[in-house]
This record gives structure tokens, C-alpha cells and sequence, in this order.
């Protein structure tokens, strides 16, 4: 009986804070349900110029070659392998990193990881917005979109 | 079981206490919560963000409920099930060698580390003791 209570009061509150949570944020539902923050949690009113792009575009910043690729998987998976030219700043080792890299605040900034399920592009691409970059893209198609269509990569710390 | 009313007093401002801070902090920035729940790279984007939406309610709720000494075996039962969810995702986080943050007080979070699991296994102990002393008459 007692176990019964337990199991019906905590349901109860479950409750509660679903009819409270879902209430007291319905634009943001309503955003979700039109197709934002699918691959990150970015409020675009916060970062109004922080785009998600496709492998298309990617590819057309690349080609262009005035874009700059940033790298947010670690030093072990950089080094293993990257898009070509791409600079390597890991989520986890930002400021680290972050220091040896003199970009000028207008440049455009691809940031990239594994692919649509990691996290670290749009992370890394939130602190590079808090350092005043404001022209950010994350491509969160990221390195396993780029490899599987064969785009060109390379080893190594080539931008060194 | 501890029976000193003033001791258990102590807990339940404490635990409670904690809750109301994380929830309303979390409340207040939803998406980064999201994005902390994310960063533990265990859980579909959909699922960070619904739980996102639910869970500091939760937490206001039960901190609430268990300072004003309503429900408190259910309130210190569900806040239990959570300290020992944020340890073993604590624990995962470090053995996995993540650097992110906690996500437990928004944007006041701590990074994930050792002496973070200390403090959610005390908060741990503190609610268990409460789960497990309510019901009983006070001394």
C-alpha cells in the first residue's frame, strides 16, 4: 500500500512538471516542432547569424576557400584525419587551443565533428560566438558526411 | 534510522534547498540545459530536449514539496532516484574522459570531476536518509 502511494505521488508530480514544463515553454515547442534545434540547442534569437549548413554548402564554402574549417573532435581523432586545411579546437580543450589560433572576428567559420549526432561543433561554435565571431556555420553533416562522399582530407596537423 | 527532528530538518533544507536553486536556474535557460544533457552524448537530441523541458520542474517540485515537509518520503524518493542518476552519469562522463560541464546550476554548472560526484553523493546520502527516516515518528 505504502509502495502503492509512492509509485501514485511520484506519478503525480511527473505530472505536474510535464503540464508545467511543456506549459510555460510552448514557443520553444512550437520552434522544435518546425524544425529547430534538431541537431543543436542554439537560440537563434540569442545567435541570430549562427547557421546549421549542409554538405553542399560546406562543400561550396571549401571550394571557395575563404571559409575556415574548425575541427571540434580531439587531437587523436584530428590527427587521424580532417578536412583539408581544417584548424583543430576541441570542445573539451577550447581555451587551450583557442589561444594559438589568430582568426580576424569577420571570418567565416565552419565548425564540424563526427557528424549530426555529436555535440562539440555547436558547443565550440557557441564560445567562438562568445569570443565575437559572429559569421559561424556548423556543419553538422560533419566528418562522416565529408568522408562518405569522398571529399578531400588529410593527416596530421597540416596547418602548422 | 535518525529520528533528531533538527538533523533531518537540516537535511531536508539542504537537499531541497539545492533543487530549487538547480530548477530554477534550469528553468530560466532551457536550451542550455539541452545542450548540457547533450554534451553526456547518451541521449538522441529529442530526448535533451524534452527532458530538458521536465526535469528542473521536477526538481523545483520535489525541492519545494520536501522543504515545506509535504510528501516528503515521495519528494526525498524522487530526488534519491535523481542524486543516484547524476552520479552513475558522473561517473560515466569522467571514466569516458569527457570535459564538459555538469550542467547542474545552468549557467553557474562546474565541470564534471571527482569532488562533483563527492557533493552528489552527499546530497545522495542526505535525500536516502530522508526517504528512509520520513514515515517514522520524529524525536
Amino acid at each position: 500500500m505504502r509502495i502503492r502511494n509512492l509509485l501514485y505521488e511520484t506519478a503525480l508530480i511527473l505530472l505536474a512538471s510535464v503540464l508545467l514544463g511543456f506549459g510555460s515553454h510552448i514557443p520553444l515547442i512550437k520552434r522544435y516542432f518546425q524544425g529547430e534545434f534538431r541537431y543543436g540547442f542554439i537560440s537563434l534569437e540569442k545567435h541570430p547569424l549562427m547557421v546549421y549548413i549542409t554538405l553542399p554548402e560546406a562543400e561550396e564554402l571549401f571550394q571557395g576557400g575563404r571559409s575556415i574549417f574548425i575541427d571540434s573532435r580531439t587531437e587523436d581523432a584530428y590527427n587521424e584525419g580532417h578536412i583539408v586545411g581544417a584548424v583543430n579546437i576541441p570542445y573539451e580543450k577550447f581555451n587551450e587551443f583557442f589561444r594559438d589560433t589568430i582568426f580576424p572576428l569577420e571570418q567565416t567559420l565552419v565548425v564540424y565533428c563526427d557528424g549530426t549526432e555529436c555535440k562539440s561543433s555547436t558547443a565550440v561554435a557557441k564560445l567562438l560566438y562568445e569570443r565575437g565571431f559572429r559569421n559561424i556555420k556548423i556543419f553538422f553533416g560533419g566528418w562522416a558526411e565529408w568522408i562518405a562522399n569522398s571529399l578531400p582530407v588529410s593527416e596530421g596537423n597540416d596547418t602548422k | 534510522m535518525i529520528r533528531n527532528k533538527y538533523v533531518l530538518y537540516f537535511f531536508r533544507i539542504i537537499v531541497g534547498g539545492v533543487f530549487i536553486w538547480a530548477g530554477v536556474l534550469k528553468i530560466i535557460d532551457p536550451l542550455g540545459f539541452a545542450q548540457s544533457i547533450a554534451n553526456y552524448r547518451l541521449f538522441p537530441a529529442w530526448m535533451a530536449f524534452f527532458m530538458a523541458l521536465v526535469i528542473p520542474w521536477i526538481e523545483l517540485i520535489c525541492g519545494v514539496l520536501l522543504i515545506l515537509g509535504l510528501f516528503p518520503r515521495t519528494s526525498s524518493f524522487v530526488l534519491s532516484l535523481f542524486l543516484f542518476a547524476f552520479i552513475v552519469l558522473i561517473w560515466t562522463a569522467i571514466l569516458r574522459g569527457l570535459n564538459i560541464d555538469c550542467g547542474c546550476f545552468g549557467s553557474f554548472s562546474r565541470k564534471v570531476d571527482y569532488s562533483l560526484l563527492l557533493v552528489d553523493g552527499i546530497l545522495f546520502v542526505m535525500s536516502t536518509l530522508l526517504f528512509l527516516s520520513s514515515g517514522r515518528k520524529e524525536v
